[in-house]
């Protein structure tokens, strides 16, 4: 296994060179609120070891707000400019393993059919420098749906903190190879076994449920009470999907500067959201938070996993820690697994 | 707690109320959730503690609980203030629910940490409602509380001696990170509208996207809509996940009621509401 070695020096002159070529550096804000672009190598905040921020840094992929195009209109004709996203490259460095994969499982629904250029264009300027994470709470459940706090799942160069001055480096895919071999100069060889031992002494926490069988049960269980006990107290705002480092739902609208001239918005949008489904019509397929609570359980276990044989979630936790009401994402999961046992 | 529980079998067993919206334990007893009882077994897993933060009046005006018979409802005094502020502004009849008032000895500042003088609520350090001021039963006993000092108010009077470029300045900052979520609205127990104006779009008031000009005027339209009515339960800015501290807004404007209109939001069933009501001995030297 090709592995480096990096001190914090020559990390925090790695990110100067960065800056200075003009990438973005994209690392966890202090108060661990989301993540930012910082502009000066001394504000790197590596979190492995606190908890994850409360919004993912999927925002830099995909932007809360950003316009498609713009148009205008004018007597007989009608302008229309399209917009294209910067071509800059973004590292991301720190991300967790529930972090690191976001981008490939987003991959999936931005290449389905349609090819989303702004998504593409940014994935492609994007490069992970996924960390170990030692980070544990009773809202984590990254190893039931597939990954545990050591994956290098996701991330292109993986980082294991040896100690608070050393970083191993683990080169993952070919984009991360690249970025090592272009800034060289920062990079030793690394010995293995160090960054082993580290590893091994991080709690791989158990697994809470089978995402199979969460899969299994809703498939046969659609009309039932318990999305009812979640729905009753579900408030309806779009805390958990936007804190998600996965939901992708997208609102269109149009903005006008004037009668004549105006610009076609992109926004994040979130199933809970009652006017989500509203039809023009005054119908509304899930008219209850009951239903739209199912929604978001299904989409994330069965119907994405259906299409694209992907689990729309990274086990970060973050919808529950942050959820005003306290519903618990992975409690529902177990539930469901519980009830799929006795069935 | 028994107390609690008891009473609250008593209820549902004799079918004085349809549920009971309280508390109800989580795995980390630092927390608590809201609960909808509806057996005399649900009743036993009902909790109340300084975990319990919640301010369940916002289910008050959800339909599916309006239309059931009467809704009984455990509550703090803040609680109670918004629930008293919802029948002025004729929201809920007073007919159709039941308080179960509890003595509260506040609550914890975040969920998840243990309760004590570091961690107590800002918003408990100087109640004047812990005994709530309308209930049908009352429960539990008043205690002293923990010490600690008023951070937010702090915030207020450095807020308050900024110029209004530098306030500017700090709110562009604040709301930056605003996401478009809603949480301070649908955790809110007096954003009550069937159709907020933020959800209008033909014409639309304020635009949805999460951009420096809709997030001001989402974030500042809130505001005024919450003026004089809001009754500083703190949940907005609880639930924000982007950590905005919307309560120094609702708690300036909460003060410029008082302090001009010598009015306080959910304090008295029959006053008429501040924005409802018109007197011709109103100030308005301050409107510049």
């Amino acid at each position: 296994m090709d592995e480096k070695l990096i001190n914090a020096e020559n990390l925090s002159l790695l990110v100067s060179d960065l800056l200075n070529e003009k990438h973005l550096v994209i690392c966890q804000d202090e108060k661990a609120v989301g993540w930012k672009s910082i502009n000066d190598a001394g504000k790197l905040v590596i979190n492995n070891a606190g908890v994850p921020s409360n919004i993912s840094y999927k925002e830099f992929i995909l932007p809360k707000t950003e316009p498609i195009f713009f148009f205008k209109n004018e007597k007989e004709n009608f302008n229309l400019v399209e917009k294209d996203p910067a071509d800059q490259k973004m590292i991301f460095i720190g991300a967790k393993p529930c972090d690191a994969r976001s981008i490939e499982i987003m991959s999936k629904v931005f290449n389905w059919d349609y090819k989303d250029k702004f998504f593409n264009k940014r994935a492609e300027n994007s490069i992970v420098i996924g960390v170990a994470c030692s980070y544990q709470d009773e809202f984590c459940f990254c190893t039931s749906v597939g990954l545990s706090p050591v994956t290098e799942k996701g991330s292109d160069i993986f980082l294991i903190p040896l100690n608070e001055e050393n970083y191993a480096l683990r080169i993952v895919t070919d984009k991360g190879k690249e970025f090592i071999k272009s800034y060289e100069k920062y990079f030793s060889d690394g010995n293995t076994g160090a960054s082993k031992a580290v590893l091994e002494k991080i709690n791989i926490p158990a697994k809470k449920f089978d995402t199979l069988k969460v899969k299994e049960w809703i498939t046969n269980n659609f009309e039932n009470k318990l999305f009812d006990e979640a729905g009753s107290i579900c408030i309806g705002c779009g805390q958990c999907a936007f804190a998600c480092p996965v939901c992708h739902c997208f609102d269109i609208i149009d903005e006008e500067c004037s009668y004549t001239c105006g610009r076609r918005m992109k926004n994040w949008d979130a199933c809970q959201f009652g006017q989500f489904t509203l039809h023009s019509s005054g119908h509304n397929p899930r008219n209850n938070q009951s239903k739209r609570y199912r929604q978001r359980i299904a989409h994330k276990f069965k119907y994405y996993h259906d299409k694209f044989e992907e689990i729309l979630c990274t086990g970060c936790g973050r919808c529950s820690r942050g959820c005003p009401v306290g519903i618990d994402i992975a409690k529902v999961a177990e539930e469901i697994n519980l009830s799929a046992n006795q069935a | 707690m028994n107390e609690l529980r008891e009473k609250a079998k008593d209820l549902l067993q004799s079918g004085t109320v349809k549920v009971i919206i309280g508390y109800t334990g989580t795995s980390d007893p630092y927390r608590t959730k809201p609960f909808i009882a509806r057996t005399a077994e649900d009743a036993d897993k009902l909790v109340f503690n300084n975990y319990c933060v919640n301010n369940l009046a916002v289910y008050l005006t959800r339909k599916e609980y309006k239309q059931n018979g009467i809704v009984g409802i455990v509550a703090k005094g803040c609680d109670v203030k918004a629930i008293i502020q919802l029948i002025q502004e004729n929201q809920i009849n007073k007919d159709d629910i039941y308080i179960i008032g509890i003595n509260c000895n506040a609550q914890v500042q975040e969920l998840g940490k243990e309760f004590g003088s570091e961690t107590i609520a800002t918003k408990c350090l100087n109640c004047f409602v812990r005994t709530p001021r309308l209930q049908h039963t009352l429960i539990g006993t008043i205690n002293e509380l923990p010490k600690r000092e008023d951070v937010h108010l702090e915030k207020l009077k450095k807020l308050e001696s900024m110029t209004s470029e530098e306030r500017w300045e700090f709110w562009e900052k604040e709301f930056e990170r605003c996401v478009k979520c809603y949480a301070c609205r649908q955790v809110c127990p007096l954003c009550f509208c069937d159709r907020c104006i933020a959800d209008k779009s033909i014409p639309q008031w304020i635009e949805s996207s999460a951009h420096k000009r809709g997030n001001f005027s989402w974030n500042i339209i809130r505001a005024f809509h919450l003026s004089g009515r809001c009754i500083g339960c703190n949940e907005c800015e609880r639930a924000c996940p982007s950590d905005i501290p919307l309560s120094l807004l609702n708690r300036k404007m909460g003060m410029f009621a008082r302090k001009e209109f010598d009015y306080a939001a959910g304090m008295s069933l029959d006053a008429p509401t501040l924005v409802g009501s018109y007197n011709t001995n109103d100030r308005q030297d301050f409107i510049k």
